[in-house]
This record gives C-alpha cells, sequence and structure tokens, in this order.
C-alpha cells in the first residue's frame, strides 16, 4: 500500500495535478480507477486547457477505440456549454465518458454521446 | 432426501454464521472485563463497569489532494473495515479486494463480490442478446406468413418462445475455457505473485476519519506533505480548509464559515453514527448517505439520506461564498426522481435537514473547536409516495 506522496500515479499526473490544483482529487481517482481496476490498456492522461482539467483516455480491454474519460466532483455543477466544450476539447468523439468522484472514492461513469443513440438491444 | 446439514462451508448458514464472527465488534475499541461474573452483574446493575478499553492504534494519512485520510497499513485497514465498517477501498466496491481480485484472475477461487458483479452483469448480457434474437424471429415468421399467405400477424414481444427474467437460464460455457485462454501465460506470473505490490488503499472520508479520533481516539493522523503528527485541533480546523480552497502549498489560510459543507457532512454522520445506524457514501443511489443497520455484508441498505442544509438566517446564505448543494428548495421533478430511483431497490428516502446557526447567534472563534456542532440541528423528514388508488389503508 502506497502513501500519497509516493504513489506509482504520482509520475504521470504530478504536472497536471500542479496545473489544475481544483480539479487534482478527481482526475488522480479516476485515473488510479481506470488503470488499476477497470484495466485499461494505453492509459495517457490529456490536458483539457478549456474545461480547466486534466483528461484520462485509454482503450477498454474489450475494444480497440480509444474512449476519452472526463474527471469531475460530485460538488460541481455542469452546465451544457461546459458539456460542449467537453466535446469540442477532444475534437468532437462520438461519445465520451464522464467520471464523477466523490470523497469516498466511488466513482460512477455516465456515458455522453453526441447526438441520438438508438439502444443497443 | 438427505438433509444436508453439511452443505458446504459457505453456504447457507455457514456464510452468515462466518460473518457474525469476523464482523462481531460493531466499533474499532474492545472491551475487556475480566472481573469475576457476580461482581460484574451487582455492578451492570447500577449502571457501572470496570471493563477495560483496548483501542486498536491505527494510523492514517491525510491527503489535501483527493480530501481523505488514507490508511496504508492492511492490519489497520483490515481493522477499521471489520469493526464498523469504515472507509472504502479505493480500487474496490467496498472492502480493499483488489489484491485478492489480482491474484484470483490468475487462479479461480473464491470469488469477490466484484467479481459476482461481473458475472451477473455478463449474463445479463446474455440475457438481452438472447431475448432480442427470439423477438427479430418473430418478427421475421411474421413477415413470412404475411408474404406466403398474406395473413397479418403482430409480432409479440412476450410469450412462449421469448425468454423473460424469470425463465431465461445461462448455458453453462465449459469450465477449461478461462485457463487454456487465459492472455497471460501462466509460467511468468507464478513469479510476479511474490512480487505484486496492494496498490489499493484503504480511504476513510474526513467525517470518518474526525468520528474515530475525536471519539474513540483509535486514529492518529500524518500530514503526507510534511510528515508531522496532526493534533485533533489542527485536525478540525484543517478539513474545514480543504473545503474552502484548492489543495495548492503555502496557500493562505481563509476565514472559517458555519456552512462549510465539512460541517455539515459530519454533523449528520456523527447524528446517525451515534444512534448506531452504520453510515456510508450514497453516489451509486444520487444521494448523500446510505443507512445500514449492521452493515453492508448483512443485508442491504434500508434509508438513504439527502442532506438539506437550511440556513437559520437567510441573509447569510446571500453573503455567503460557498455554493452548497442542495440549500436552495429542489424541484418536485428533481425529488421524484431521487425518490423513484430509491423506490426500484427499496430503500426509504429520507431528507435530512441541517440547520445551519446564524452568524449572531455564534461567537466568531467557536468555529475552531467541535463544540461549534451544540449550535447545529438534524430533523429527518420520510418521503414516501402516496398513490391513492392503491393505499387505501
Amino acid at each position: 500500500m502506497f502513501a500519497p506522496d509516493t504513489h506509482p500515479s504520482n509520475e504521470a499526473l504530478d504536472a497536471l495535478i500542479t496545473k489544475y490544483p481544483e480539479t487534482s482529487g478527481c482526475l488522480f481517482q479516476v485515473y488510479n480507477d481506470i488503470l488499476y481496476a477497470q484495466s485499461w490498456t494505453d492509459v495517457r492522461v490529456v490536458d483539457l486547457g478549456l474545461l480547466l482539467r486534466g483528461a484520462v483516455k485509454g482503450r477498454r480491454d474489450t475494444d480497440t477505440d480509444t474512449v476519452y474519460v472526463v474527471p469531475c466532483a460530485l460538488a460541481e455543477s455542469l452546465s451544457y456549454a461546459w458539456l460542449q466544450n467537453a466535446f469540442k476539447a477532444l475534437e468532437d468523439p462520438a461519445e465520451i465518458y464522464l467520471g464523477i468522484s466523490a470523497d469516498d472514492s466511488s466513482i460512477v461513469y455516465y456515458k455522453l454521446s453526441a447526438g441520438i443513440v438508438k439502444p443497443p438491444v | 432426501m438427505p438433509s444436508g446439514r453439511n452443505r458446504g462451508q459457505f453456504k447457507g448458514g455457514g456464510k452468515r454464521n462466518e460473518n457474525n464472527r469476523i464482523y462481531s465488534n460493531p466499533l474499532p475499541v474492545l472491551f475487556h472485563d475480566v472481573s469475576p461474573r457476580p461482581v460484574r452483574s451487582l455492578l451492570s446493575f447500577v449502571g457501572l463497569s470496570l471493563a477495560k478499553i483496548e483501542s486498536p492504534e491505527c494510523e492514517g494519512l491525510f491527503d489535501p489532494v483527493t480530501r481523505s485520510v488514507w490508511v496504508i497499513n492492511p492490519q489497520d485497514s483490515t481493522i477499521l473495515w471489520r469493526r464498523g465498517f469504515f472507509g472504502k477501498g479505493d480500487l474496490s466496491r467496498s472492502e480493499p479486494s483488489w489484491l485478492a481480485r489480482q491474484k484470483s484472475q490468475r487462479k479461480s477461487t473464491h470469488l469477490t463480490s466484484e467479481e459476482v458483479r461481473e458475472r451477473r452483469r455478463l449474463e445479463r448480457k446474455q440475457f438481452k442478446l438472447d431475448r432480442a434474437q427470439a423477438i427479430a424471429a418473430v418478427a421475421a415468421e411474421a413477415e413470412a406468413i404475411f408474404a406466403a399467405e398474406g395473413r397479418v400477424i403482430t409480432p409479440a414481444l412476450s410469450g412462449p418462445s421469448i425468454p423473460s427474467a424469470a425463465t431465461w437460464k445461462p448455458t453453462r460455457v465449459p469450465e477449461e475455457q478461462p485457463n487454456t485462454e487465459a492472455p497471460i501465460a501462466p509460467e511468468p506470473v507464478a513469479e510476479d505473485e511474490d512480487e505484486l505490490e496492494d496498490l489499493e488503499h484503504l480511504q476513510l472520508t474526513l467525517s470518518e476519519a474526525f468520528f474515530l479520533i475525536w471519539n474513540f481516539d483509535c486514529l492518529t493522523v500524518w500530514d503526507s506533505v510534511t510528515h508531522e503528527l496532526m493534533s485533533v485541533e489542527s485536525l478540525w480546523n484543517t478539513f474545514q480548509q480543504v473545503h474552502l480552497q484548492p489543495p495548492i502549498p503555502d496557500a493562505p489560510l481563509q476565514p472559517l464559515q458555519l456552512d462549510n459543507p465539512f460541517l455539515i457532512n459530519y454533523m449528520a454522520y456523527q447524528h446517525y453514527r451515534a444512534l448506531g445506524w452504520v453510515v456510508r457514501g450514497g453516489l451509486k443511489f444520487c444521494v448523500d448517505y446510505l443507512l445500514y443497520k449492521r452493515g453492508p455484508v448483512f443485508a442491504h441498505a434500508e434509508f438513504a439520506l439527502v442532506i438539506c442544509p437550511v440556513y437559520e438566517d437567510p441573509a447569510d446564505q446571500k453573503s455567503s461564498r460557498t455554493n452548497l448543494q442542495n440549500a436552495t428548495p429542489f424541484s418536485w421533478t428533481w425529488l421524484s426522481t431521487i425518490n423513484r430511483v430509491n423506490t426500484q431497490v427499496q430503500k426509504t428516502l429520507v431528507l435530512v435537514y441541517v440547520t445551519i446557526p446564524s452568524k449572531s447567534r455564534v461567537p466568531v472563534d467557536a468555529l475552531h473547536t467541535p463544540a461549534v456542532l451544540s449550535y447545529f440541528s438534524v430533523r429527518e423528514v420520510v418521503v414516501r409516495r402516496f398513490i391513492p388508488s392503491r393505499m387505501r389503508d
């Protein structure tokens, strides 16, 4: 078990934690969950200047497409303009995931698609 | 039919007894009474006890980035989880089980709750595919009949040929598959297992950590940046400061406010814990807290709490710099949504009104100690949807 200052994810996240301190907690939690608990591959962080936070991108084990996860904290209020900026900052992907994190380290993910999507089955 | 008294070690009563044994202590502190029985019963008649309190000395690290206290010692983490369900593994659903899951990926042993959940989700996905196929087959049949005979049949969406949740059974996949097709080769993994480091820790919210420190004195917290021991007083002030400013090193201290989210959350947490409930986070059900009677391993939560802070003096709310959630009355649609979500999972919604005292009533320096909590009050309102046509009693 690692302490906060010796955690292995610090290397990848330190730059963004220093640059965007307000959203550093949710980025840290979402990054660890995606990399270690959900076991995605090719996990990288992306700087989203428009939203003043870092985002996580990677591939789920069953797919080959890169997917983006934008972290946010439960206490934040999001507006439609914020969501539009998220899509714009990530260069208009078909869908993004929103990772909402709480203080107790629970995370819920929401999938947001640009436009109407028919249910799969 | 032979009755199975020893059907299996972990079936039915066995698992329950195992849980009763492991989770038998509701609090981290233990009470040892070695005095003889008659003395014990005589004293308890008068309301006294000679029991000695044994407090586990757990250590935590305060992390301002995640606004939480980390417990990185495996023994402490087990004690805090098993005696009172404090904390959550940051890579797990509840109990820190990440290492166990990694090890069991390499060999199939006793399943953790996350693995049970994955299996359930895969089965449900398969059921949905089967059902969609059956519906498509019925529709194609109706088309064929129309093309052949001109007879119009509306394809049914339920019926004997279409699986429903109650009747569908997963087809048994042969067990060898996971082992032979495993992407990780077994030989190199055998060496890795000994060196597999536990990347998880037990994460305590600020409310849980302060509750343990102030009421039971069983946790000592160190600052993860300066590596200094934090006193109870400095913890009380720091836990409020983290909500007033982002975690920038050496930032100037902000003046403490009465409507600090930490105060409100702690007030509600302390209130229900003191009444004997196990209080855990409720993010997955759109609420703030969930109340368990004994703990998550015994039964599902009965109550879902939404905290609604109320300002005693409306002028304080206007002049406040904090944007408190649910401090303004929320709309009926939002209330209905939360109620609906929780009714689906058989939980009762409780609105918890925490009253924030007006600034005029509270002395300025009261915020620096927990004594300020005596000015707050907690009231609850239980919400249940009433359907006049169905509920006639």
